[in-house]
């Protein structure tokens, strides 16, 4: 049985899930009336693009290795630790974005792959199960072929370029393979655990409660990850300081610890220096012992989920679906607003689905995390204030670039919300509510903290209630650019994989209008926080004044 | 009855006039007109492929027409689509719908949508849920329900605000046999007040000449024949004809059925 007939198998599999994802009909969405020529040809070369896109971040991370690597930017650490060891904590906190980026990517397709059915269906057709698992793992190979590729060829590059060293670009590769091999793996595992744990779960409140805590543990690893993107700057201070305390088993264990051990394959190949002295004073290195036991294991470890992955698309894909338990029966409903019932519908929706969970859970776990580095790191109350506000800005941010993501919850059912009296204006406040739901509970968070910090929330009450109308105005102004383009095509976006650049597109002018009160409020914040804070009010007022109503004026009645 | 939902007007529940709808350069439906009368189900025959569903997705505002003008109640649906998305209930052909809510979410959200008080909805939903006997699976996601029960539910959102118009694309498919029954009563039951109407999609004769006081014949997008059983038999010249013989003598089938049996070896 050859990989040849495999990848026959594969290629028309490929196009059934490509045309799954853009346009959902399994989901209960409708193909565009006027569908003409080729809908499969379009529908690849829309997952192409989705595809370039999130290759185009990663290439960024690769490229941006090109300067964060360089001895022009390690000035600011040089006095404080050696090359050799900047550039390997550098380099291993480039691998770990690149390895989330393709991680959540990962959540992105795996419900396509898995509810397109296709693994099943070829399973009915007379061929050996060795091609069927190899079919099996192209297609799923394929959905991430174009980001993984430009993972692999551009970082080696960046680090070769950064480090002037052609050894030191080869032995980049292999860090940059076991990023994928363990991204693939994770974006499996999770996925596996959604669809048995929390896709097939009851409803009810106690359920609901179980779904939520364990959508929270599931999402601690991977918001572990993003986290470290935040402190990796303090992450390379800490191992700066390790250097100069001495010989530490603390940081053999560090740089035992993945990605460091592939991550300073690279510094030993360019020969770079793991100790020395600076600035008169002695910095420790660490051995190579740790280092060693560490690439051996972690070898080790891709080449094992190497061989799990290669069965594990054919598997899981072929498992039964989600089941529920038994369990009291409650027939109660409790109708309520519109705005209210989508934003409920939108909630329920997100928590079985891994994607919009994680975008859910994203900005709040930020905000916890900050505001538990605030208190824990017991900065001066000032400097906590302006931490504080830095993190509610951060999720501003997330609040109004994830919005349009929660416009693609309406594809399911799609077909079906259409046959029913839903105004878009219902719609567009749910969707803003849920925005906005975001934000509050972040700002609550990061209140709960300063509190605790001992430093009076009251400014930064006002703070967090003065940009609020901003990011109504930022999400009322993306969902209603959203709702035209639905209008006009008859699609909304199916998923955020497939429908990126329209997210990415929106997410402009919401990211302008939520972040230009900030801008004022930083501007004239040297001349006084309570001024700053009034102007940041001010602003955030007059836009909420244009915007809403331009968006949700005369056609607000029309049907979604 | 529905809280909200307007008393119907003396217009028809439906009036289909001259009918266009075109995917790019395919028509599926040409020159259609058809009215349903108050108290009356009306069932849309044709083979697969014939604009049965095209029919009612532009019925139920799915699909923008080429050309013609459909009137429920005297309402335009597509200058007045909430209105007209108000009087009806529709039961789609596929149970696609909303797969990460459970049914009493699903319900929930439909009731919140036409905006019916809390304790009416809850009377019907538990009345309708019995009946077709889904509680015990309301707590489930419907995405591991099956396609049975997802039907079932589908039909309890179209009953649960006591629709002036119910359009239904092959409501019976998936069902069980007593539900089956069930549905028939209660379609029949429906219309007894002699103001509501239905529109009925199957290709199921014996369903339609069980339930349908008038049935319209599409074959490749055009109406063949249309009336009450008397009517059609009267219009292909034979007595005792079921309707299942004279759907095939007004699309021209018969003969290709009979080809169709003998190259399979048949005969």
């Amino acid at each position: 049985m050859s990989w040849r007939e495999a990848w026959r198998l594969a290629d028309p599999a490929y196009t059934e899930l490509a045309f799954q994802a853009i346009y959902a009909v399994r989901q209960g969405n409708l193909l565009p009336p006027d569908a003409r020529g080729s809908l499969s040809a379009r529908a690849r070369r829309r997952v192409l693009q989705s595809k370039a896109l999130v290759s185009a971040v990663l290439g960024l991370v690769s490229l941006g290795g090109i300067v964060v690597l360089s001895p022009v930017f390690e000035t600011i650490f040089v006095a404080i630790m050696p090359r050799g060891l900047y550039v390997a904590a550098m380099f291993s906190a480039i691998l770990v974005i690149e390895l989330t980026l393709l991680w959540w990517t990962g959540l992105q397709v795996l419900p396509a792959f898995l509810a397109a059915g296709i693994v099943p269906l070829l399973s009915t057709l007379p061929v050996a199960p060795a091609t069927l698992r190899r079919a099996s793992l192209i297609l799923f190979l394929r959905l991430f072929d174009v980001p993984v590729a430009t993972c692999l060829i551009l970082t080696p590059l960046a680090v070769g370029i950064a480090l002037g060293s052609v050894a030191a670009a080869l032995v980049a590769v292999p860090a940059v393979l076991s990023v994928a091999v363990f991204a693939l793996a994770l974006a499996l595992v999770t996925g596996r655990f959604f669809v048995r744990r929390v896709q097939g779960a009851r409803g009810g409140h106690r359920e609901t409660l179980l779904r939520w805590t364990y959508l929270v543990l599931w999402a601690i690893p991977a918001f572990a990850m993003y986290a470290f993107i935040e402190i990796a700057p303090a992450f390379v201070r800490i191992i700066a300081g390790l250097t100069v305390t001495g010989p530490s088993s603390l940081l053999d264990l560090i740089f035992a610890t993945y990605p460091l051990p592939f991550a300073s394959l690279p510094t030993f190949a360019a020969g770079l220096p793991t100790s020395g002295t600076l600035s008169g004073h002695p910095r420790y290195g660490l051995d190579a012992l740790p280092v060693v036991l560490g690439l051996l294991a972690y070898s080790a470890a891709v080449l094992g989920v190497g061989r799990w992955l290669a069965a594990a698309p054919t598997r899981l894909a072929a498992e039964p679906g989600a089941t529920a338990g038994a369990g009291p029966v409650n027939l109660v409903v409790r109708p309520g607003r519109l705005s209210v019932a989508v934003l409920r519908k939108d909630l329920r929706t997100a928590s079985r689905t891994p994607g919009f969970a994680f975008l859910i859970l994203l900005p709040l776990l930020s905000s916890a995390a900050l505001g538990l580095w605030t208190f824990a790191s017991d900065p001066p109350a000032r400097e906590s204030f302006d931490l504080a506000v830095g993190a509610i800005a951060t999720t501003t941010f997330l609040a109004t670039f994830f919005g349009p993501a929660f416009f693609a919850i309406e594809v399911m059912g799609y077909s079906y919300t259409r046959t029913l009296p839903l105004p878009e204006r219902g719609v567009l406040w749910g969707k803003v509510a849920l925005a906005v739901l975001i934000y509050l509970v972040a700002g609550a968070l990061l209140i709960g903290f300063t509190v605790l910090r001992g430093f009076p929330p009251g400014l930064f009450l006002a703070f967090v209630a003065a940009e609020l109308p901003a990011i109504v105005a930022a999400s009322t102004l993306e969902l209603g650019l959203l709702f035209r383009r639905a209008r006009r095509t008859g699609l909304p976006i199916v998923n955020l994989f497939a429908g990126a650049w329209w997210a990415a597109l929106v997410s402009v002018p919401g990211l302008i209008v939520a972040g230009a009160p900030l801008v004022l409020y930083y501007a004239l914040a040297p001349s006084g926080t309570t001024g700053a804070i009034v102007a940041l009010a001010l602003g955030s007022l007059a836009e909420f004044a244009v915007f809403v109503p331009a968006t949700v004026g005369p056609g607000g009645r029309r049907a979604a | 009855m529905g809280s909200d939902i307007p008393a119907p007007p003396r217009s028809p529940p439906l009036l289909v006039d001259h009918l266009h709808v075109r995917y790019g350069e395919r028509v599926a439906v040409e020159e259609l007109t058809f009215r349903i009368g108050p108290g009356e189900i009306y069932g849309l025959l044709g083979s697969n492929g014939a604009g049965k569903s095209s029919t009612i997705k532009s019925v139920v505002g799915l699909v923008r027409p080429g050309a013609g003008s459909i009137r429920v109640f005297g309402r335009d649906p597509m200058t007045d689509p909430l209105g007209v998305k108000a009087l009806l209930g529709y039961v789609p052909e596929s149970t696609l719908l909303f797969d990460a809510l459970t049914p009493r979410e699903f319900l929930e959200f439909v009731a919140s949508v036409r905006r019916l008080p809390a304790a009416l909805a809850n009377e019907r939903l538990a009345a309708y849920a019995r009946a077709f006997q889904v509680d015990a699976e309301f707590e489930q996601p419907l995405a591991t329900l099956s396609n049975g029960t997802r039907q079932k539910v589908l039909v309890i959102a179209a009953f649960l605000h006591q629709p002036s118009l119910l359009v239904l694309d092959e409501p019976l498919n998936n069902l069980d046999p007593r539900s089956v029954r069930i549905m028939k009563e209660l379609l029949a039951q429906y219309v007894r007040d002699g103001t509501r109407g239905v529109l009925f999609s199957t290709h199921t004769m014996e369903v339609a000449e069980q339930l349908c006081h008038r049935v319209g014949i599409l074959d490749h997008g055009r109406l063949r024949g249309e009336g009450s059983l008397a009517d059609l038999r009267r219009q292909v010249a034979a007595g005792d004809a079921t309707l299942e013989s004279i759907f095939l003598r007004l699309t021209s089938e018969e003969e290709g059925v009979r080809e169709a049996v003998r190259s399979l070896g048949g005969g």
